[in-house]
């Protein structure tokens, strides 16, 4: 299903950048981060918006290596990096769990969570990124930023 | 994140089973700080605390600010230009 943006448009004529599989492994995650970062640079990102989606992209894969994975190397997490022609970029993470409640995560700055120590991956893509849906009950990600 | 998060932890937990309750954490080299890496800091910033101590950071760059701001955690820690200034703010 396309993704439909705040402006009523939709995410078609995508170009892929990037569409690599990783084990689930948190060697893996630093590697294809690695390589999105390399190819946002080559791409004249700038470097606050190539840092905000490396991040992002890093939370989003290592919730798919945990939660998604149980941290099992003989699965499968692929991520594609794609643009629109108007140059925005989405980032689509997939993992073969079954999905978990994204609207049951916790407010991470609420006084009581403050020294939690989890929790704060979810809320940091949605600061991170421009847009943020889950599909597939929350197995994929996708993330755009503008 | 991974084995950085992990020989970080250790560290950590090494030194609080010894007794130590002062901690300075240079992150001048620390590229970018995960929510992994953000979940440890505050979990032991708590574990000292509880024990009168404290964990003082030195040198976080600007992502890492941001980041540590993004999560509402970044008013828990003083931060410091060198590492001597940080050693010295326990006295």
């Amino acid at each position: 299903m396309p993704a439909e943006f705040s402006d009523g448009s939709e995410d078609h004529a995508l170009s892929d950048l990037s569409d690599v599989s990783m084990p689930a492994t948190s060697e893996a995650i630093a590697t294809v981060v690695d390589t999105i970062s390399d190819t946002l640079t080559q791409l004249q990102v700038p470097e606050q918006k190539r840092f905000e989606i490396a991040l992002a992209v890093q939370e989003a894969l290592a919730n798919a290596v945990v939660h998604g994975c149980g941290n099992d190397p003989s699965k499968q997490v692929r991520c594609r990096l794609q643009s629109d022609p108007r140059g925005r970029i989405v980032i689509i993470v997939t993992d073969p769990g079954p999905g978990f409640g994204q609207n049951l995560v916790p407010d991470p700055k609420q006084r009581e969570n403050l020294y939690v120590d989890h929790g704060r991956g979810v809320y940091l893509i949605r600061q991170l990124m421009d847009e943020v849906h889950f599909e597939n009950s929350g197995s994929e990600i996708r993330m755009w930023k503008y | 994140m991974g084995t950085a998060v992990d020989g970080l932890r250790q560290t950590f937990e090494e030194s609080i089973a010894n007794g130590d309750i002062y901690f300075v954490l240079n992150l001048a080299e620390v590229v970018m700080i995960d929510s992994s890496g953000i979940g440890l800091l505050v979990r032991f910033l708590a574990s000292t605390k509880q024990r009168g101590g404290n964990i003082k950071l030195v040198q976080p760059n600007k992502f890492a600010v941001q980041t540590l701001r993004l999560v509402g955690v970044l008013n828990l820690f003083e931060i410091f230009d060198d590492d001597d200034a940080a050693a010295d703010s326990f006295n």
